[in-house]
């Protein structure tokens, strides 16, 4: 344990080129992955949480059943959607990191819509009482209610991120790992490990750790100001 | 961003102050179990702190038929692709032209040379020979343009891992202004994403499957060339095991007889069991009559000994050094695996 914390220092002390690319890519795809996902769910997730009407139980379970898509799963569909032989071929996305993202926002968007329907649905039925005392219209409603949200979507946010940040499985089927463009802090430590060089994944780990963490403290800072 | 980087190296080392409470902390749960025979504990505790040379050692090499050759083969762009639902596809993108200008420089006289001192500066050992018959290339290569400078390299990961690739690759990007893409699986998966027109060229080390994708048409012949399989380099595949030797492997006469001690005393042995070029040449060398193959059924009456691990070389050879058994290897990622081992937590 202690060499593989000693490595990890080591290797943030050197600035090692290829870990900067791996975490610079690691960044982009993390951050965009869950912003995506976040502007795509959190709408969903107030809708679903807000309005009745028909079919809604049904969209609860397609979405709660998504939740749990195996991540390898996800990443073979889109594996073969967009293989030289695939439907998809002519765009050419395979191994990049623009279908890393998508692959990661197929993935984490139910669960963004489902933790805001459940915290939404909680939350709708005063909402919408005190709207109706006030006289405020549908739209109106929706805003008073997305204003009650603000919390909830900051926490929506982190679990996407650290559920982006962690995944491995579909990112390294689509992504195939290639050094200096699709290798991330999670394929990177599958690599090592593959490898038989434990310590070293273990650094690599305890520096996806620390970013997360980061990640972690800001947004929590930025959510009690905003929310307050 | 000198304080960023000493805020995140006091995150680093709280961090890891906490990982190391947690690996104590399985330490103090064993505890209570190890009262029952406190004498042997005491010494063996201390026995494990420091990190231990690698036991595994090489057992038998350099047999003929653990000749180990790889071949390079550029992929057909007219070749029979289908689709998941085997539909014929007709237009899968190749790049020809840089696959081209890849296997013709990895049969320059320049890369050859390379491949042939590699391993000497850092283990004193070649760990890959040129082939005699190669047939080496002395025309030109072409440099890239923008649609033909991505080439993807579908590989296996002994080539990789033993860090061949990162030492010949930058050579030739460098050179002719390339970006060489390397995805590496076993042969099995590197051929297969090939068959899915997700590569241009494979490097791999399975003649059997090599041939079997050069006879559906998958291969194209590179100019210069006479044949689609370009076999270049090669080496030798090794045995080892624990020093120990409990079957008398190294006494053996063959590797076959080796193979056949093994199993005839039920020793532990670690299978790639992943259809790599590794993975098929274990299978080659067991006695006929155990009836191994890379199907599960053929080995469920062995499970106490054969461990069919569906895992990298790397992983597989700490998986032998850590139960003390057999395991067959390229002597690349051993050597590597060996000189690495401080590394280890």
């Amino acid at each position: 344990m202690h060499s593989a914390v000693n490595k990890a220092i080591q290797l943030i002390l050197s600035a090692d080129a290829e870990l900067c690319n791996i975490l610079s890519v690691t960044a982009r795809m993390s951050l965009a992955s869950s912003l995506i996902a976040l502007l795509i769910g959190v709408p969903i997730g107030i809708w679903l949480g807000s309005c009745r009407f028909r079919g809604r139980g049904a969209l609860l379970v397609l979405n709660r059943t998504l939740m749990g898509l195996p991540p390898v799963v996800c990443g073979l569909l889109f594996y073969m959607l967009f293989s030289g032989v695939g439907p998809f071929r002519q765009y050419k996305l395979l191994f990049t990191v623009e279908i890393m993202v998508m692959a990661q926002v197929v993935l984490i968007t139910p669960i963004v819509i489902g933790n805001m329907e459940s915290y939404v649905s909680g939350l709708a039925p005063a909402v919408r009482e005190t709207a109706r005392g006030l006289g405020l219209g549908h739209v109106r409603t929706l805003l008073l209610l997305t204003n009650e949200c603000v919390y909830q979507i900051f926490s929506a946010y982190l679990l996407a991120f650290a559920r982006s940040i962690a995944e491995v499985g579909a990112v390294s089927m689509v992504g195939g790992a290639i050094a200096w463009k699709t290798n991330v802090m999670t394929t990177a430590i599958m690599q090592y490990t593959n490898r038989g060089n434990f310590s070293l994944g273990i650094a690599l780990g305890l520096i996806l750790l620390s970013v997360s963490l980061l990640v972690n403290v800001a947004i929590s800072l930025l959510q009690r100001r905003l929310s307050r | 961003m000198k304080k960023t980087l000493s805020f995140l190296l006091a995150l680093v080392m709280v961090l890891g102050l906490c990982a190391c409470g947690a690996s104590n902390a399985p330490a103090a749960t064993q505890a209570p179990a190890a009262t029952e025979a406190p004498a042997t504990v005491e010494t063996e505790a201390p026995a494990e702190e420091p990190a231990a040379a690698v036991d595994t050692k090489i057992l038998y090499e350099a047999d003929d038929s653990m000749l180990n050759t790889y071949t390079v083969i550029a992929v057909n762009p007219d070749a029979p692709f289908t689709d998941a639902d085997g539909n014929a596809v007709s237009d899968v993108a190749v790049n020809t032209a840089g696959a081209d200008a890849l296997i013709h420089w990895l049969l320059s006289q320049t890369a050859l040379d390379m491949a042939a001192d590699f391993g000497m500066e850092d283990y004193g050992e070649h760990l890959f020979y040129v082939k005699d018959d190669a047939p080496v290339y002395d025309g030109e290569i072409a440099a890239a343009t923008e649609e033909t400078k991505t080439i993807r390299l579908s590989t296996t990961t002994s080539v990789k891992d033993s860090g061949l690739l990162d030492y010949l690759l930058p050579v030739f990007q460098s050179e002719y202004g390339y970006e060489v893409e390397v995805q590496s699986a076993g042969t099995g998966k590197a051929i297969a994403a090939a068959k899915y027109g997700n590569a241009d060229l494979i490097l791999v080390h399975s003649k059997s499957q090599e041939t079997s994708f050069v006879e559906e048409g998958f291969a194209r012949v590179v100019d210069g060339f006479e044949a689609e399989r370009v076999s270049f380099i090669y080496n030798y595949f090794v045995l080892c095991g624990p020093s120990a030797d409990p079957a008398g492997a190294a006494a053996c006469a063959t590797v076959k007889d080796a193979f056949a001690a093994i199993a005839e005393g039920k020793f532990v042995f670690i299978s790639r069991g992943d259809g790599s070029g590794t993975h098929t040449k274990e299978l080659s060398l067991w006695p006929e009559d155990l009836g191994i193959t890379a199907e599960a059924e053929s080995f469920a009456d062995y499970t106490e000994w054969y461990t069919s691990a569906n895992a990298g070389m790397g992983a597989c050879l700490v998986m032998a050094e850590q139960m003390g058994g057999y395991i067959l290897t390229d002597k690349a990622t051993f050597l590597t695996f060996v000189a690495n081992n401080g590394q280890i937590a």
